[in-house]
């Protein structure tokens, strides 16, 4: 019997990912999370609902946090996406992986790639940010572990770190 | 795989004429802004197209221009963008209230200005898998013949939930909309009409290139009710613009969303011109919105209670637009 | 990083030892594995309520190119369950579906598609059988049996009493009543179910990795159902997103993974949709509650009468153990000479309820708090005061025989009273704003375990080799609580090492020994104690080693500080390594077993059901919520909680805090916004849209104290700090919302319309009363 899949149209695209210029063949319906989990084995980009609901799969594209469960990998053709593995440089943690590491922010750790990217795209535009523009920045980010109170105090800390 | 999405290609148009083109050479292609809402309900199996054109590559569509004759704010433009520009935020308060007040963060630099405008309506028979639709026999919307919110009636009750709408309803903005046959400007509650099923009166190959809001607007606000401080759409949405001088009431426009299958504006705020912002002034506009509205039990919330909360929310907005006014 | 335990780690806590693979996202939880040569599994789940399986042809699928297993309930005809007296389900249905969603059939093909597309073409017809959806209706006369064994649809009932309640009535200055009802709530762990199984035809063995709670229990019914010795049998534990009681019980699709990689042959995994996980479930169920409370005039409570019925679902499940719960944990918070319980599980055609975070309190420490504040209110007694004239004095023992040793309530009481500035704020606020408060305990594990096989209620190896690295082996789970972290500081700490000498390695049946799993918060208190236990002869050994080459007796040796020395003294002492190469010599690799057993006095009364509700030792917890109430949309805001518990000793305070912290977060979701509901047995609130986890926007700062009560039985004094505090919140936000609006709600959550329909309610009661006023 045919197989739909066989049928469904790759392209070739081209993107930047954690610095990377890589280029793949890619389903025209297939979804960037995918991608990143699936082809680029990123698997830091975690899944927790069925589309745009809980914020676990927070990556930048271009600078900006969105939720790659809602991004066509194809329509990333030329943009410059980041994972929670991009921010680590020559080895060491960033600013926010150690603070969120030091003050507990990351309890099952499950949304907290996603977290860490929504408050890194945070701080990359406002470095000395108060409780409430952290918590607005993380409202699309959902966590069921820390009550979110030891992570807006990771985001404070990290802020407050030499760079 | 995170799931299974149906198959489809895209196109990427580089201008308004090219995308129209091909949504006329392909039919049914739909236009896709930010995806927000549509890949979302794609992957719930709903709104299936077997091609996409994307918009994201028209740059005359994301620019806001600010003129004497108002402002003019593409429809790619992003809620995140709209919220940061200043012109609109100074004196179109409602708008970027509004925009402030969009699901969350990530949805609000995805999404569009057109995108929210032309969201599906919703609804908690509706908004399911595939499984879940079918275990109920599906519904009036998609793939049946029964609104199960009113299995006696005749259309489809699910219930419009963009935030925008209302603000630029209120603010009497005009849509600008580029068609095959050129392009046409429309206000904004003429872009809708009451059924969940078809609530946009948009032809297939037409899309919305911008919203003009009018200048010299009337200060304005927006308030929505949600269980949640984000994420959620509006059980109940509410923009007040209010012109008053000495307390006494010049003009009163009040958009509405969450309660219907459109987002609309409310009828005979007219009657109150003319009169100071009293307690018998909200007691007649409490009233005035609760019978207009017709919420229909499409979300988790109680009609009742959408009613009410629609009620209390526009006499807020009144009573501080116009206290605020005053000082 | 090196990690050592000075007087600030002591002090503050030490991060989770596994905390850098989370931040960094190289943590492979269950649906990040390795997988690119794996089939996808799906299931084909019921469309209807209830009813009769009359066809099931899975022809088409078989005959589709790329599909390599398809199974129904013919392929397995053993049931499973976490209760061994209770287990009437099968991973896929047999005969008979009971709710929308149970699994029917399942397959297995090459991709997501294929299995898809297989899915829609089994062929199912279902003879439709009358179906409810509430506990009333299920046990109405005449209604149809989800199970022909359980008469009226009651899978059991609990008759309890203890103390001559009648006489605690007559002699009470006020008797009230409170009807009240919860909702069903659902964990909502962001990690969503998975399973990946790989069963090697070759060898006939099978590796299930999952996000199991306890490996042990899923090691144990996959024996069972898939008629494989357990010896062939391998579960590992990945990293787990989340738990919070949903993988307590062994879950239907980690059954089905197994059998379909078996029947494939090969390897399988199994990835559920959010709305798969809704219709898992096995959360807390819907509760309806009738407590009656007496209470003399001081404040002294008399008696307490509790009549509760839980909405169970359609299956068994957990069910006997969260009633008497609901019952058992009346007791043991305070000094109550009468209690009487009846309750009720019922069979209803949804998906089967579980164990939750505070599994069977919290529902019904709910009503307790909220009846025992508004009868203060009646009797002008601060809500305070009415808790502290009703404390135990420990140690003693309850009125049903559970043990209780320690008991820092009072100091919690203290803390929470002090911090939210009480005295002089409650009265004082403004109309809409309010305080509220309440207390709550929880069980530091089970002590009479499920499955009685008379081993050692908890194990921990703890190896040391050639390289001087001290290597701890458990089977507990650790899903994000730092339970791995409490077994490294325990062992650290007891050894006198650095904690980064100390490896821990969890959760795999080939190498860690088998645990009892992560439920009833029993880790820190059992597996705590037994790595204790293991260290202590590590130490033993160690310290005769040293002592010979220091030429003393080994009672002189001491460990401190990564050497060993004599009486405490620096005159002489041997490095660590040095030691630990002395003490291999002859012997070779060091693996000694450490152990710990609850007591017989600890495991609960000798009446039926007297186990639940035993434990070696419970947590303490008091809160006060500020909340404000917006009266208009009817939203409540919680503006601050301030919560203490009694955790015995914090091994980890930071660990502890974050416990804490997020406890009373998840009460609050309770209290506020979550809530399960169904249309026609159709889940409304299966996504994370509909079921509302709190957001960061709208969740309150959460000020911590922790009580150190310093338990004579518990690791170092600990005792459990993680579900204790959840049960209080709900109850002190009622009150809150009392305090601020003068108005008591009796149903969960306290959503925007709920808020909005008592005040309603209460606007025409005063126009009803004003109109009869001036008839009369």
């Amino acid at each position: 019997m045919h197989i739909e899949s066989e049928r469904s149209a790759k392209r070739l695209v081209r993107l930047k990912v954690n610095g990377r210029w890589r280029e793949d063949a890619v389903g025209q319906n297939e979804l960037l999370v995918d991608y990143l989990r699936e082809v680029a084995r990123l698997t830091g980009v975690k899944t927790g609902c069925d589309g745009g609901e809980c914020g676990a799969c927070t990556v930048l594209i271009d600078g900006e946090a969105v939720p790659s469960c809602m991004v066509l990998a194809v329509r990333c053709e030329g943009r410059a996406v980041e994972t929670v593995e991009g921010l680590l440089s020559q080895g060491r943690p960033s600013r926010l992986q150690q603070a969120f590491h030091e003050k507990l922010g990351a309890q099952c750790g499950f949304c907290t790639p996603g977290m860490i990217m929504a408050a890194e795209a945070l701080l990359r535009r406002n470095p000395n940010p108060t409780d409430g523009e952290i918590r607005t920045a993380l409202s699309g980010n959902l966590c069921r572990c820390t009550g979110y109170v030891k992570i807006v105090e990771s985001v404070k800390t990290a802020a407050e770190m030499p760079s | 795989m995170t799931a299974l999405l149906p198959q489809f290609r895209l196109a990427h148009p580089r201008s308004v004429s090219d995308a129209i083109a091909t949504s006329q050479e392909n039919a049914g292609s739909r236009f896709i802004a930010g995806g927000t809402d549509l890949i979302v309900n794609a992957r719930h199996g709903l709104g299936k197209s077997s091609l996409l054109i994307d918009l994201s590559g028209i740059r005359e569509l994301a620019e806001i221009r600010a003129s004497d004759h108002g402002i003019r704010i593409g429809s790619m433009v992003s809620i995140a963008a709209l919220t940061r520009d200043a012109a609109t935020s100074q004196n179109y308060r409602a708008v970027k209230e509004a925009a402030e007040a969009i699901a969350g963060p990530g949805h609000r630099l995805m999404g569009t200005v057109g995108g929210n405008l032309c969201l599906d309506t919703r609804c908690i028979y509706y908004n399911q898998s595939e499984w879940w639709r079918r275990a109920n026999g599906f519904c009036l919307k998609h793939g049946g013949d029964t609104c199960h919110v009113a299995p006696q009636g005749r259309r489809c009750h699910a219930a419009f939930a963009g935030d925008l709408a209302p603000a630029f309803l209120a603010l009497r903005a005009e849509v600008e909309i580029a068609g095959a046959s050129g392009c046409r400007r429309i206000p904004v509650g003429d872009l809708y009409v009451e059924d969940g099923s078809a609530h946009l009166t948009l032809a297939p190959d037409e899309l919305i290139v911008a919203v003009v809001l009018p200048p010299n607007p009337p200060p304005s606000s927006y308030a929505k009710v949600r269980v949640r401080g984000a994420i959620d759409f509006p059980l109940a949405g509410v923009a007040v613009a209010l012109a008053a001088a000495n307390g006494v009431i010049q003009s009163l426009n009040i958009g509405l969303t969450g309660t219907n299958s459109r987002p609309f504006l409310l009828a005979g705020t007219d009657a109150i011109a003319g009169r100071p912002v009293d307690e018998k002034v909200l007691q007649q506009l409490d009233r005035l919105v609760q019978k207009q509205v017709q919420p229909m039990r499409t979300t988790i919330a109680s009609a009742h209670y959408r009613r009410l909360a629609a009620a209390a929310l526009a006499c807020r907005l009144v009573a501080s637009l116009s206290a605020a006014k005053e000082a | 990083m090196t990690i050592k335990l000075d007087g600030k780690a002591r002090r503050q806590g030490v991060p989770l030892i596994d905390g850098i693979d989370k931040v960094t996202g190289r943590a492979r939880y269950t649906a990040d594995l390795e997988h690119a040569d794996a089939l996808v599994g799906r299931i084909l789940r019921s469309p209807v309520s209830h009813g009769e399986i009359v066809r099931l042809d899975v022809s088409k699928a078989l005959a589709l190119e790329g599909v390599r297993a398809v199974i129904t309930g013919d392929d397995c005809p053993h049931t499973y369950g976490v209760l061994p007296i209770a287990m009437n389900e099968y991973p896929l249905a047999r005969g008979r579906v009971r709710y929308r969603g149970e699994p029917v059939a399942a397959v297995a093909a090459t991709d997501l598609e294929t299995a898809e597309k297989a899915l829609g073409l089994i062929e199912l017809e279902v003879r439709a059988l009358p179906a409810y959806y509430t506990s009333e209706d299920a046990r109405a006369d005449g209604a149809v049996l989800l199970h022909e064994n359980k008469p009226g649809n009651i899978e059991r009932e609990v008759h309890h009493g203890f103390g001559d309640v009648d006489r605690g009535f007559s002699e009470a200055d006020l008797v009230r009543e409170a009807t009240i009802t919860c909702a069903e709530v659902n964990h909502a762990q962001i990690e969503p179910h998975a399973c990946l199984a790989d069963f090697d035809p070759l060898t006939g063995r099978l590796t299930v990795q999952s996000v199991s709670q306890v490996g042990y229990y899923l090691h144990l019914m996959l024996a069972r159902c898939l008629e494989i010795d357990a010896s062939r049998i391998r579960v590992v534990k990945p990293f787990v997103g989340g738990g919070f009681g949903a993988r307590v019980e062994v879950l239907n699709f980690e059954i089905i993974t197994a059998l379909l990689a078996r029947v494939a042959p090969g390897k399988v995994r199994m990835h559920l949709t959010r709305e798969e996980n809704f219709l898992t479930h096995r959360a807390r169920p819907q509760t309806d509650m009738r407590l009656k409370l007496g209470m003399r005039r001081d404040g002294r409570i008399t008696a307490c009468e509790l009549h509760v019925v839980q909405r169970g679902g359609a299956y068994a499940g957990y069910g006997i153990v969260t009633l008497l719960y609901a019952g058992a944990l009346l007791q043991g918070l305070y000094d109550i000479p009468a209690i009487k319980y009846d309750g009720y599980r019922v069979y209803a055609n949804l998906p089967p309820c579980g164990a939750m975070r505070g599994h069977g309190g919290v529902n019904t420490r709910h009503a307790f708090e909220c009846l025992l504040d508004r009868m203060a209110r009646e009797l002008l007694l601060d809500p305070f005061a009415v808790r502290r004239a009703n404390l135990l004095h420990a140690p003693t023992r309850t009125l049903n025989d559970l043990m209780v040793n320690s008991y820092g309530l009072a100091e919690c009481l203290d803390k929470v009273e002090a911090a939210s500035n009480w005295h002089n704020r409650i009265g004082k606020l403004p109309r809409g704003k309010g305080l509220g408060m309440a207390c709550s305990h929880y069980v530091s594990g089970a002590a009479k375990p499920i499955h009685w096989t008379g081993e050692p209620h908890a194990v921990v190896n703890v190896r040391l080799d050639f390289d001087g690295g001290v290597t701890a082996l458990t089977g507990a789970a650790d899903i994000g609580q730092g339970s791995s972290t409490m077994v490294a500081i325990a062992v650290a700490e007891t050894l006198g090492v650095s904690l980064d000498r100390v490896r821990v390695i969890a959760g795999d049946s080939a190498v860690t020994p088998k645990d009892n799993g992560a439920y009833s918060s029993r880790i820190t208190f059992m597996v705590g104690n037994a790595a204790i236990d293991a260290a202590r002869r590590l130490r033993t050994i160690l310290c005769e080693a040293a002592a010979q080459k220091l030429e003393v007796p080994p009672e002189d040796v001491d460990c401190i500080g990564e050497a060993f020395h004599v009486g405490g003294g620096g005159q002489s002492s041997i490095a660590f390594c040095d030691v630990a190469k002395a003490a291999l010599v002859n012997r070779g690799p060091i693996t000694v077993t450490g152990t710990f057993t609850c007591p017989p006095e600890a495991q609960g009364g000798k009446h039926r059901g007297g186990a639940v509700g035993s434990t070696m030792g419970f947590s303490y917890a008091a809160q006060v919520v500020e909340v404000t109430v917006d009266e208009a949309t009817g939203l409540v805001t919680v503006d601050k909680v301030w919560a203490a518990l009694d955790c015995g000793h914090a091994i980890n305070p930071l660990a502890v805090e974050g416990q804490i912290e997020g406890s009373v977060w998840m009460g609050m979701g309770q209290a506020l916004s979550e809530e399960t509901t169904y249309a026609d047995g159709l889940p409304l609130h299966a996504s994370l849209l509909e079921y509302r986890v709190p957001t960061a926007a709208e969740s309150p700062p959460i000020e911590v104290h922790i009580v150190e009560s310093n338990d004579p039985n518990g690791p170092f004094g600990a005792k459990e700090a993680s579900e204790g505090a959840l049960a209080g919140f709900p109850p002190a936000l009622v009150n809150a919302v009392a305090n601020a609006i003068g108005i008591d709600l009796n149903a969960l959550p306290v959503t925007p319309d709920r808020v909005v329909e008592a005040l309603v309610e209460r606007r025409r009661g005063l126009r009803l009363a004003a109109a009869r006023r001036a008839a009369s």
